[in-house]
């Protein structure tokens, strides 16, 4: 080992040497003073062992003191010096190498919590490999320009977001999604920098490289929520402030009243308020940290701490509880053909951006044998997806929020909505018509009627299939205490029939936006903690009304990173349980902190007062608390 | 001109040794805001460019007794 390597290795070790230097002098100076007759010379070594552990604590004092900021380094500086004159040199270096050695091991503990996020960092590949002028070169992934076409081989890590272009593979999305099965991408699905290319060769175009991927965008915002802190840390804080100088002038009044140096000192020592203030963070940005490697952004540790109150969840149906993949399952025609019906119903919804709306138009442009405005009958469904039908344009169309569309096309009124619309409209709904459509409701389709000129001409039953885990998810918030409810805007018999398939609750239907809103602020006025589940899009002003609002599948939208309190990546249900059970825990996790603080301190305050307690056991039972509190944090990490 | 910069630092011991730096930084010529966090061990320097210099931060940092990294 030559000079600079010593030097590197003392630079990056000092502090552990420092520690055992004076552990061992003062090991020493100890034996020597209880072992044998060398006074003096035990004095000598333990004052010694005092300097060497003591020098960097001092140095941090003094810039605290001269910064007009007052922490434990002072309070054990005043400590270890008040213990020297007082010719108490055993307590003077047990103090000091007490807390050198629980500030050590406290600071190896802390540093695992601070690079939690640093391993999210190093998730994304520092080069990447481009097709530039046909041939293929290496070049640093931050330089990627958008439009360029990066090449990941099968095993590499993708450095950039983009589009796949050409091949096929198995990519791991666990860093940005949480998702731990990995996801089958093809020509045309979006992947992201940091996840890792499994099975085939990709080519991606880029959309976004550098600071502009999801990855950094979510690592930016996992900062700031830990930057952001919780009503019990700013408590805290606030409290901190004044507690130091309230101990120190505790000190000086009980030397004036007593005169007693030792029992002053160690209450300075013991006054320390170390676990209370470093609890509460540890524990906060542990879960944080945690939430965010699984596919869940937390945005900081007041929503963290609201969430951990959480009594009723509730559910937005469409997208949320079912997939959002709404699909037409029958149209039926009442005097004229089906696929007139639907066909009329297309160019009625044409503009319409609803998604019962979407599956509306692309069955109709899909359906093999569906009128058009003209063209050719094509032969079958293959033919069909070749060359998909054109919906003609309504001649003028009108939007009767959460009830449906009225259009006119080719000289007739043609509506096409739920039964609220019709009711409102005046329009009867013969008997034949209202039992086909119970049918399907109690199957928990959804149906909507059309109607030309006042009367009805069809119905077109949808289905939206439910997510496989919504029944289980359901089950798992009952287990931990938890209601749910579904919110939609469904008619009551579709919803009934959703809710009894997947176990929920309680459910209210036929509701507007605005209505979701005002049910989740009549749930807050009956005194529950209101999350709301939705897309982050269509339920904002409910997601922003609920004490927490919960975004689906946020990774492909930044509005949804911006906007909820919490935010899961990937459309995966499964991770409400584990979010609002791990903010519980932490909740708990920060009251079982600040529980242990406070017991501690009134314990050694007790027994400093009952004469129990010492300088040096004082600051071994201080420093144990700081430890202890940070290990509990620590426990969310791998929650 | 208003500008920012950051710096991560690992060996702070307690939520007094963020508020020493804290104190340090705000007291530097053309600093305007200054934000440190002992959790994360985050350091945010708002400053003015045309006063302060920012190789002065990393010294402050370090001259209390902490190691500054690029954040």
């Amino acid at each position: 080992m030559n000079e600079r390597s010593i030097t590197q290795y003392y630079r990056k070790h000092r502090k552990a040497i420092v520690t055992a230097t004076s552990g061992l002098l003062y090991g020493g100076g100890w034996s020597l003073g209880h072992l044998t007759s060398f006074d003096m010379a035990s004095a000598v070594i333990l004052v010694f062992a005092t300097v060497v552990g003591g020098y960097d604590i001092a140095q941090t004092a003094y810039h605290e003191v001269s910064n007009r900021t007052l922490g434990i380094k002072t309070l054990v500086t005043l400590a270890a010096i008040g213990a020297i004159i007082i010719g108490e040199y055993w307590e003077a270096a047990a103090v000091v190498f007490l807390f050198s050695l629980g500030s050590y091991l406290e600071g190896r503990t802390m540093r695992k919590t601070r690079t939690a996020l640093q391993e999210l960092l190093e998730m994304t590949p520092d080069t990447a490999t481009v097709r530039r002028d046909g041939e293929l070169q290496e070049v640093p992934a931050r330089e990627v320009e958008e439009g360029e076409v990066v090449v990941v081989k099968p095993g590499g890590k993708i450095p950039v977001d983009g589009t796949v272009i050409d091949g096929e593979s198995a990519v791991n999305q666990a860093p940005v999604t949480g998702e731990s099965a990995p996801v089958h991408k093809a020509d045309g699905d979006g992947v992201y920098a940091g996840t890792v290319n499994q099975e085939g060769a990709l080519e991606i175009r880029t959309t976004g490289a550098g600071s502009d991927t999801t990855l950094e965008r979510i690592i930016r915002r996992v900062e700031e929520a830990q930057e952001a802190q919780s009503p019990t840390e700013s408590l805290i804080d606030r409290f901190a402030k004044y507690y130091t100088p309230a101990v120190i002038a505790l000190a000086i009044g009980a030397y004036a009243v007593t005169q007693n140096a030792i029992l002053s000192l160690t209450l300075l020592v013991i006054g320390c308020p170390g676990a209370l203030v470093i609890g509460p963070p540890v524990s906060i940005v542990s879960a944080i940290g945690n939430a965010a490697r699984s596919g869940v952004l937390m945005k900081g540790g007041e929503h963290l701490e609201r969430a951990g109150k959480i009594d009723l969840v509730a559910f937005d149906k469409t997208g949320t509880l079912t997939k959002g993949e709404t699909t037409v399952a029958d149209v039926e025609g009442f005097g004229i053909a089906d696929d007139e019906v639907l066909s009329l119903a297309a160019t009625t919804e044409k503009k319409s951006e609803h998604h019962l709306a979407d599956a509306i138009v692309d069955a109709a442009r899909e359906r093999p044998t569906a009128a058009t405005d003209g063209g050719a009958t094509v032969a079958n469904a293959v033919e069909a997806d070749r060359n998909p039908r054109s919906i003609p344009d309504p001649d003028d169309f009108d939007v009767v929020a959460g009830k449906g569309v009225v259009a006119r096309y080719d000289g007739h009124e043609i509506v096409v909505g739920n039964r609220a619309l019709l009711d409102d409209r005046g329009i009867d709904i013969p008997s034949r018509v209202a039992d086909y459509v119970r049918e399907r409701e109690e199957r928990g389709e959804t149906v909507v009627h059309v109607i030309r000129d006042g009367d009805v001409i069809g119905t077109i039953a949808m289905r939206d299939e439910l997510r496989e885990a919504a029944p289980d998810v359901v089950a798992a918030l009952r287990d931990a205490g938890i209601k749910t409810m579904m919110l939609t805007g469904d008619n009551e018999r579709t919803a009934a029939a959703v809710a009894e398939e997947v176990g929920i609750d309680e459910y209210r239907a036929e509701l507007l936006p605005e209505d979701k809103q005002s049910v989740i602020e009549a749930c807050q006025a009956d005194g529950h903690v209101v999350a709301m589940v939705g897309d982050g899009i269509n339920d904002a002003p409910s997601l922003a009304t609920a004490d927490v609002g919960i975004a689906m599948g946020a990774a492909g939208t930044d509005t949804a990173i911006e906007t909820a309190d919490m935010a899961l990546m990937a459309d995966d249900l499964e991770r409400i349980p584990y979010a609002v059970t791990l903010s519980k825990a932490t909740r708990w996790n920060v009251l079982e902190n600040v529980g242990l603080a406070v017991l501690t301190v009134t314990v050694l305050l007790a027994g400093v007062l009952t004469s129990y307690i010492t300088l040096a056991s004082g600051m071994l039972v201080h420093e144990a608390s700081v430890l202890a509190v940070i290990l509990n944090g620590m426990r969310l990490l791998r929650y | 001109m208003s500008d920012t910069t950051q710096f991560r630092v690992m060996d702070f011991d307690c939520p007094t040794c963020a508020s020493t730096v804290e104190r340090a930084l705000s007291n530097v010529n053309g600093v305007q805001h200054v934000e440190v966090h002992y959790a994360t061990g985050r350091v945010e320097i708002e400053y003015d460019d045309s006063v302060a210099d920012p190789d002065v931060f990393a010294q402050t940092i370090e001259n209390q007794g902490y190691t500054p990294q690029p954040a």
